[in-house]
């Protein structure tokens, strides 16, 4: 069990180490945090149950009006972004990056970190 | 008789610990469980009792520095409370605690302070900071044998004696012994992960002066305030207009929620610190077109509460269907009768009646808005998810 939280946690390191990631988390399909890089988890756990229901509602509105279930959900604002990805049908990791970041690299690095996720999870 | 202060412990020991008996808090490597003896001698002292904190791990500084981040003032209880210092010598420090072992990797010098302890001291609860440290000294057989000696005769003296055990892969025998004969209660910490809950747990594994409860409570630490009993999510579910974010923001120690309107769209979400027990809230919206989101959100529930409208019957068929889409049937419900300081409220039981519910579930009457009823609501719901003890 402290072997799989200690992966969890080396794979949301790493994605923190990633260019402009201000903060990422881990996060069940059904809201609970599961790890984050917040410092503070009473942020966290709010955090967490808001970034679950906004991929699920967009899965469910995508899957309904019959385009498929969704890459990602990306909530632009003028101090940043935030973004959310399935991580297999257990889990989904959110980012927070700043206004600077360029999408590409962290579209990438959070591919490849949601993949690693998965395998953990399933 | 003492307490350990660790909610729902006291209880499932029958009240605590009674002077004489010995017992061990067996620790899986990596869980946060050497604040289960800090949290039963800070109680214990607080309770009016002697204690005696023996430090084999760490200087005694560091261990009085913990007590502080918990928010424990040890200070106060100068007379009362002493270190057995039998790490000090091991680095060559000098120490000016009361007892201090000079060569704490032979088992009879540490043994022989013990013993001097345990008869010149009044009744006292002695927690040993670290079983495992002194077992990586002196040995495993040898340990094993001075910690029965120290048992039998803290029995004489009335003294309870609690060990943390860290359960590292000593051999089987030791583990056995120390999980099977050596104590008269074995608590077990240590880490699940059950799909998507990680977290920690302590369990009673044996007790021999009370009636065993075989139950785990999850448990998480917070700094300050000690071991809370931990409920990763409990649902707050009921029709359009009960009430539900109102009883989330009314119980929730700092709680959000996402509203258009005056009505939940997305959910509420809150935090309660109560009583001994930390829990996260999920409220979900109420109108039939966010069904889906409230599937979503309904998972792994450890307890629900299902808000109704006390003054509005023709909505209890849409509540008994909410119980279903959140697949709540099997788990712990309580069944919220909010409004009640409105005209032409029900009475719980003409709810019971109307609604045909058994006679187990309990409905509370609540006036959500004025924060009435609903700690007591908490209370009854944290009663049935814990089993009612």
């Amino acid at each position: 069990m402290t072997d799989t939280i200690e992966k969890i946690d080396k794979v949301l390191t790493d994605l923190k180490k990633a260019g402009g990631v201000e903060a990422c988390a881990a996060v069940s399909r059904d809201g609970l945090l599961i790890r984050s890089s917040l410092q503070k988890e009473h942020f966290a756990e709010s955090f967490a149950a808001m970034s679950a229901t906004m991929l699920g509602a967009a899965e469910t509105a995508s899957i309904e009006l019959g385009k498929g279930v969704p890459n990602r959900v990306i909530v632009e604002s003028s101090e940043g972004r935030l973004i959310a990805v399935g991580a297999g049908h257990k889990a989904l990791l959110v980012v927070i990056v700043n206004q600077e970041t360029g999408l590409g690299l962290i579209l990438h690095e959070l591919e490849k970190a949601a993949l690693n996720l998965k395998e953990l999870l399933e | 008789m003492i307490e350990t202060g660790i909610p729902k412990l006291d209880e499932f020991l029958g009240g605590g610990i009674p002077k004489g008996k010995s017992l061990v808090y067996y620790i899986q490597p990596g869980v946060e469980g050497e604040i289960f003896g800090l949290q039963t001698i800070y109680n214990s002292l607080k309770k009016g009792g002697m204690g005696v904190f023996v430090v084999s791990s760490t200087i005694p500084d560091i261990i009085k520095g913990q007590f502080r981040e918990f928010g424990w003032d040890i200070n106060q209880f100068k007379d009362k409370f002493f270190f057995v210092d039998a790490y000090n010598s091991l680095i060559g420090a000098p120490s000016n605690e009361k007892y201090v072992v000079m060569n704490p990797d032979s088992i009879e010098a540490f043994s022989k302070i013990i013993m001097n302890a345990l008869k010149e001291l009044p009744p006292s609860t002695i927690v040993f900071g670290s079983l495992s440290t002194i077992i990586d000294l002196c040995g495993e057989k040898e340990t094993i044998n001075a910690v029965r000696a120290w048992n039998k005769t803290a029995k004489l003296y009335d003294h309870v004696l609690v060990y943390n055990f860290t359960a590292w892969p000593y051999s089987e025998e030791t583990l056995k012994a120390i999980k099977d004969d050596m104590f008269n209660a074995v608590i077990s910490v240590g880490g699940i992960a059950e799909r998507v809950i990680f977290g920690q747990y302590f369990g009673i594994f044996k007790a021999d002066w009370t009636k065993e409860i075989k139950k785990s409570m999850l448990f998480r630490v917070l700094r300050p305030g000690g071991i809370r009993l931990y409920i990763p999510k409990i649902l707050v579910t009921g029709p359009f207009d009960s009430g539900k974010s109102t009883f989330v923001h009314a119980l929730s120690t700092r709680a959000i929620s996402v509203d258009r309107l005056g009505t939940t769209i997305a959910l509420d979400h809150g935090h309660i610190d109560y009583k001994g027990f930390s829990a996260d809230i999920f409220g979900t919206p109420g109108q039939e077109r966010f069904d889906p989101i409230i599937k979503l959100l309904s998972g792994e529930s450890m307890g629900v509460f299902l808000i109704v409208d006390s003054t509005n019957p023709t909505d209890f068929i849409r509540a008994k269907q909410m119980l279903e889409i959140t697949k709540s049937y099997g788990l712990p419900y309580v069944i919220i009768a909010n409004k009640q300081d409105l005209s032409g409220a029900l009475a719980p039981e003409e709810i019971r009646n109307q609604f045909n519910l058994p006679p187990d579930i309990p409905i509370v009457p609540v006036v959500a808005k004025d924060k009435k009823g609903i700690f007591e609501a908490f209370e009854v719901l944290i009663d049935k998810i814990t089993g009612g003890l």
